[in-house]
């Protein structure tokens, strides 16, 4: 779900430009706060392995491929500001080094995967964890996943129909149905990395950071 | 990756402090591997079908609106040039863009992140 070059009319690229370079301001300043030194390493290793992810395209329904977009995960296991930071760096190396998203359009598809997903994502999860008090931690990152990828699909379908791309009613209609399909796969990839990735906190510790 | 997990944003905090990440080694050094396998070793047999926003570009009629801005992508399309086998280019590609991220982050985060209590 990468923007390409020439999908977003001048309005629409220089405004996302500008709301996203704000949004990666505000993403490294709150990464100082989300992040402790001991999870630098943990961090790095995630955003390379949500960059080697996301190169595996896997079958859909229609001759149509999904791939993993990793905003839910990062956001779990870092918070949703450090996981904004994250996936920024991914975006920018893969437009950079790879062609794959534009240039004019890296604050739009920043927006979309690196905030809305992120955010997504992270509010879903908190919520399940609520709900469900703390128990089925699988469902609430499958839930987490499949939301944040297509709220992500929402942002960008919003973005073309601004840019006069299609119609609001098709284009939204359409991202959303695909990416209702690819997040299934996000669900599962991202329930099982949580699940690998975590550990319950031993109750004695919980009681102490409650208090 | 030793000391303390979980600041205040991280899966302690996001988990409702009933979760945080785990210590265990092994376990990041499992994550390691599946990183470098899957950028090197898996990535050419990924799909080559349009992904979400291609076929959805395709059916509305809006993809001859791509228009490329520049040239000086080093690794277009996600494979290195001038190795004659497909499987190379696009696995040492992978492989390259995978440590680069990780080294950038690294480094970027490093300079970022508080130290812990």
């Amino acid at each position: 779900m990468h923007i390409p070059d020439g999908y977003l009319s001048l309005e629409v690229w220089t405004t996302t430009t500008v709301a996203g370079a704000a949004a990666a301001a505000c993403a490294l300043r709150r990464t100082r706060v989300e992040l402790a030194q001991p999870q630098v390493p943990a961090a790095a290793l995630a955003g390379a392995f949500i960059f080697a992810a996301q190169m595996l395209n896997f079958p859909i329904a229609g001759a149509t491929s999904g791939h993993f977009l990793g905003s839910a995960l990062a956001a779990i296991l870092f918070g949703p500001w450090a996981s904004a930071a994250i996936m920024t760096a991914v975006l920018i190396v893969q437009a950079v080094l790879f062609h794959d998203g534009g240039i004019t359009a890296l604050g739009a598809n920043m927006l979309c995967t690196a905030v809305i997903g992120s955010f997504a994502g992270w509010g879903v999860y908190k919520a399940g964890l609520r709900l469900l008090k703390g128990r089925l931690h699988a469902a609430a990152s499958f839930a987490a996943a499949w939301a944040s990828i297509v709220a992500a699909a929402g942002g960008v379908a919003l973005l073309l129909a601004l840019s006069g791309a299609a119609p609001l009613g098709a284009v939204l209609d359409a991202m959303l149905g695909w990416h209702a399909l690819i997040g299934i796969g996000e669900g599962l990839i991202t329930m099982a990395a949580v699940a690998w990735l975590t550990e319950r906190r031993p109750a004695l510790a919980r009681e102490g950071a409650a208090a | 990756m030793s000391g303390r997990r979980g600041g205040p944003g991280g899966a302690g905090e996001a988990g409702g402090r009933a979760y945080r990440l785990t210590g265990s080694r092994r376990k990041w050094a499992a994550l390691a591997v599946l990183t470098l396998a899957a950028a090197g070793l898996l990535s050419p047999w990924a799909s080559g079908h349009p992904d979400g926003l291609e076929r959805v570009a395709e059916d509305l009629g809006f993809i001859e609106r791509e228009a490329s801005v520049h040239s000086l992508s080093p690794m277009p399309d996600y494979e290195v040039a001038g190795i004659p086998w497909e499987a190379v280019r696009v696995g040492l590609a992978g492989l390259i863009g995978a440590v680069v991220l990780g080294a950038l982050l690294w480094a970027a985060l490093r300079a970022l992140a508080h130290r812990s209590r």
